[in-house]
């Protein structure tokens, strides 16, 4: 084997590609939020959240209230579903039911996780189209939107590719970081959640 | 050390350099977030009951 294995981690983004995409995603979220640009789009989304309770399942959830509550209920309990699954797999990270093998901890939880995140935003997307110009106007929506963008991309871009290799590789300080991390993510997007009833 | 060995070790250099920057900046932001909260019902309660 040559050096070309070696020198195809040196990309345009430098040798660690994915710190490079890291620090630039999180220079562009603060660039967006305090640079302009966000006040400047948040206008020109008012339409599309009045398209969206024209639609069928915006006039389903409006016009149709046990619907509405029976797919919050299915929002609810894939919430509690994906919560259990960050915990099981995180509390495994950091030392509890040490009982059990952690390959298969992290793998068997990440496949429920990943099938309770598809019904979160499946539900999730039905109840917006039900109160659109509602939630639209209020903030914690937007601080729930982007807790959820932060803990999906962390998940899969980041806590994902670490914990993929032998765990034993990893520096425990780094993969204890990470579970609390992930744990701070996804009860903050929980708890937007329920701000969003009380607002 | 052979070339694999070598790509290894910077993949998981970096994966974990991506995981302290990004992880670092989720814990940071909570700790200011919650002082700052903190901070604000002190100065709540003690305006209502000094």
């Amino acid at each position: 084997m040559n050096s070309s294995s070696v020198s195809s981690r040196f990309t345009v983004l430098g040798p660690y590609p994915r710190t490079a995409v890291a620090v630039l995603l999180l220079g562009a979220a603060l660039l967006f939020s305090f640079g302009g640009m966000r006040t400047s789009l948040y206008p020109e989304l008012l339409s599309v959240f009045e398209w969206m309770e024209t639609t069928w399942f915006g006039y389903v959830g409006k016009t149709w209230g046990g619907a509405f509550a029976l797919v919050q209920g299915g929002h609810l309990v894939s919430l509690g579903v994906l919560g259990g699954s960050v915990l099981f797999s995180d509390g495994r990270l950091l030392g509890l039911f040490s009982s059990l093998p952690i390959r298969d901890v992290i793998d068997g939880a990440h496949k429920v996780f990943v099938g309770a995140l598809i019904v979160v935003v499946a539900t999730g997307v039905f109840m917006v189209c039900g109160v659109a110009v509602k939630v639209y106007y209020l903030p914690v929506f937007w601080y729930k939107m982007l807790t959820l963008t932060v803990g999906v991309l962390f998940a899969f871009f980041v806590r994902k590719p670490l914990l993929d290799r032998n765990i034993d590789q990893v520096n425990p300080w780094v993969v204890r970081l990470v579970a609390v991390s992930s744990v701070m993510v996804w009860f903050t997007v929980a708890a937007t959640g329920r701000w969003i009833g009380f607002s | 050390m052979s070339d694999q060995q070598k790509e290894t070790d910077k993949t998981l250099r970096d994966d974990t350099l991506a995981a302290v920057v990004v992880s670092g900046s989720i814990v940071t932001f909570f700790i200011v977030y919650w002082f700052f909260e903190i901070q604000s019902v002190r100065e709540l309660l003690e305006m209502a009951y000094g």
